[in-house]
């Protein structure tokens, strides 16, 4: 840049640090509880994973060697591969229902709200609470779910659903979708209901069917929100931990030992504090890692005609 | 420095607390599923002494690591009921009150349960006492075995014969099931009611220094194969294959014709379900001999507690000819062998075989029980379940046999 350039540019540059200044001051709050309840705790993992620490006694400097164990701990990788397929097979589900539900409760009709409060009930439920109820309704004796079936005569002998691994994962993921699409349906009913409907008229009129409305001018304008729904989706699912400790301890036979809860055996049964903050430190990274992909792949950022 | 900070702020209210009264309270943490012996005690105490002990209950899962994190946030109780599987490793972590010149001072010193006191001991210092005394045995509903045509009062001797007996008492209808375990990844309850089996036969789980894992035997296939021939026919209830320890207890709904628990258990048995009519007896080993777990509490004190006299008070109370008594009423063995006789006379006779027991009984030493053994997540108790209840034995023998191996090594 030319010396002239630089001068004619002054004012208008001071003119905008005072008011950078002011708008620091500002935002000064929140940066200030940001700092002291994530940054400075983010921090500290970081430092307590370079050690050996253990819960009682003392603390030892290690370096990186928490971080290389880790990529040897077979027990880890299960708990990856786990966390990964739950997320993926959960996040589906409660988009499958969630969708046509924010569609249903979208039209003007008669007990709309109705719906709508009903869909919505179980997500004011804590999820552990939720998970003791869903305890007690797949107990094989006392519970609902096996005695209704054998009372229908389905089977002959009440099954107990959280014994084998397909049938308990089927039983989380039902919980989890009754849990959680209602709060996902709310997010998409904010995005569908923010679509002006001339353009769907004028779609409409142009000839455009029921699906290709929906493929080409509903879907493309929700983009952010669905954005919005995935992200909380996927990033809730990555930290699943209640309804695998609560409703199945990990089991049947440890196959549902999602990261959070073989962070929580890390730390707490295995007394490794410091191997326990690396694997956050990691799942961390890999959080942000996936985040970043999510909003790029929907484009979020851009600014679309 | 967070846990300074915590420590020192717990301090200081724990300083005004004291400041406030004459009379002390003692917190206390013990661990569910012991029955209810030591709770009796702390209330016959209460109402006879000024001191007062506060009782507070945990988890059994979860209480070595509620009193762990406790400890690190300086919020620790004032005493614990621990299981004396982990004395050495929080003695040895130097977290607890060292009471050696105290426990020797006490007359009866020489006498108390001489498993505990060496589990209580680190380095020729003793960190922990015995509270309370409990081996697992086998017992059978007297009830269900006349109903299905058995000899009431003969014991089973061998699982060929309990498996049988199982058959018979299933044959009696849809909710009568012939045997009863906790198989849902309980590592605790199947150390002290299924490892006896192949303790009985003669092999361990653990090499005797605890550094080689020994789980692939014949007498574990032996026993593994008993278990999974009486789920596969159906003798045993389908709530056994999740059941973490919550229904540990079955036996008292009295449906369940034959189950191994614990001496605690026989006590609950006589004070609270009286309508129970049932026997016990030792339990059999896989192929012959018999064999128990010697388990139960020691008494622990946290380092520093400022009201370590009132404890003491309170242990002196355990140890008394009348608190023995209330402690031994409630299924809990006594802990003082001089007095043993006086404390069991007129009591349950079925308590004698709890005594019995003692003689053939293991205790396993290891500081790695938690991750090796209790923890749900732990490598014995997913091969419990994977063996007993899954598809591939092999699988998990092998599995368990391997990971055991892997957390003894990275803990040496």
């Amino acid at each position: 840049m030319t010396g002239t350039g630089s001068k004619a540019l002054l004012p208008r540059r001071k003119r905008r640090r005072r008011s950078g200044w002011r708008g620091f001051l500002y935002i000064a709050p929140a940066m200030a509880l940001v700092i002291l309840f994530f940054v400075m705790p983010v921090i500290f993992t970081g430092w307590m994973s370079l050690h050996n620490w253990p819960l009682m006694g003392g603390t030892r400097w290690i370096g990186f060697n928490n971080y290389v164990r880790m990529f040897h701990d077979a027990r880890f990788m299960s708990a990856l591969r786990f966390t990964a397929y739950y997320t993926v097979i959960v996040t589906i589900a409660i988009f499958a229902v969630a969708f046509p539900l924010a569609i249903f409760v979208e039209k003007q009709r008669r007990f709309v709200s109705a719906y709508r409060t009903i869909i919505f009930l179980p997500v004011v439920i804590g999820l552990a609470t939720a998970s003791l109820l869903w305890v007690w309704l797949a107990n094989v004796d006392s519970g609902f779910i096996g005695p209704a079936l054998k009372a229908l005569g389905w089977v002959d002998k009440s099954p107990n659903l959280l014994a084998t691994f397909d049938s308990a994962f089927l039983t989380i993921i039902i919980m989890v979708v009754w849990k959680i699409a209602g709060f996902t349906m709310i997010i998409l009913l904010t995005g569908l209901q923010a679509i002006p409907a001339d353009l769907t008229e004028a779609a409409r009129i142009d000839g455009a069917g029921r699906w290709q409305r929906f493929r080409h001018v509903t879907l493309p304008l929700m983009r952010k929100t669905i954005a919005l729904a995935l992200i909380i989706s996927v990033t809730g699912s990555i930290l699943a931990f209640d309804q695998f400790y609560i409703m199945t301890s990990g089991g049947p036979q440890n196959r549902m030992i999602s990261v959070v809860y073989y962070i929580f055996n890390q730390s707490f049964v295995s007394f490794n504090l410091g191997y326990g903050a690396a694997l956050s430190i990691a799942l961390l990274a890999i959080l942000v890692a996936i985040s970043i992909v999510q909003l790029w792949l929907l484009r979020v950022g851009e600014e679309r005609p | 420095m967070i846990k300074r900070l915590l420590a020192a702020t717990s301090i200081a209210t724990l300083c005004l607390v004291s400041g406030a009264s004459a009379a002390e309270r003692i917190e206390m943490w013990v661990r569910t599923g012991v029955g209810d012996a030591f709770k009796k005690t702390v209330e016959a105490y209460n109402s006879k002494h000024e001191n007062q002990v506060a009782m507070t209950e945990v988890p059994f899962s979860e209480l070595v690591q509620k009193y762990a994190t406790a400890i690190a946030g300086g919020q620790a109780p004032d005493a614990l009921s621990m299981d004396l599987i982990y004395n050495p490793a929080f003695a040895a972590a130097g977290q607890l009150e060292d009471l050696t010149d105290w426990a020797k001072s006490l007359p009866y010193f020489n006498s108390l349960s001489p498993s505990h006191v060496k589990l209580g001991t680190y380095q020729d210092r003793i960190y922990g006492l015995p509270l309370s005394v409990e081996t697992s045995v086998f017992a059978w509903n007297k009830d269900l075995y006349k109903k299905a045509g058995l000899d009431p009062e003969k014991a089973p001797a061998s699982w060929d014969e309990i498996t049988a007996n199982a058959e018979k008492i299933r044959a009696l209808g849809d909710d009568t099931y012939g045997f009863y375990f906790s198989g849902g990844g309980c590592g605790g309850c199947m150390i002290f009611t299924f490892t006896p089996l192949v303790w009985g036969s003669g092999t361990d789980i653990l090499s005797a220094d605890s550094k080689t894992a020994t789980l692939d035997t014949p007498e574990m296939r032996k026993a593994v194969d008993i278990y999974r021939n009486m789920v596969k026919k159906d003798l045993v209830p389908a709530g056994a294959a999740s059941d973490n320890g919550t229904n540990f207890l079955s036996f008292t709904n009295g449906k369940i014709g034959q189950q191994s628990l614990g001496a605690f258990a026989i006590g609950s048995l006589v004070t609270e379900h009286p309508d129970i009519n049932f026997g016990v007896t030792l339990i059999p080993g896989a192929t012959g001999g018999t064999s128990s777990f010697a388990g139960g509490d020691n008494f622990v004190i946290t380092k520093g507690t400022p009201r370590i006299a009132a404890v003491k008070e309170f242990l002196e109370y355990i140890y008394s000819e009348d608190g023995q008594k209330i402690m031994a009423k409630y299924g809990s063995l006594p802990t003082r062998g001089d007095i043993a006789d006086k404390v069991l006379a007129g009591l349950d006779p079925r308590l004698q075989v709890g005594i019995q027991a003692i003689s053939v009984a293991k205790t396993p030493y290891t500081l790695q029980f938690n991750d090796l053994i209790n923890s749900a997540n732990g490598p014995w108790a997913t091969f419990t379940n994977a063996a007993i209840f899954g598809e591939d034995v092999d699988g998990a023998f092998s599995d368990a046999q391997s990971e055991m191996q892997s957390i003894i090594d990275s803990g040496q």
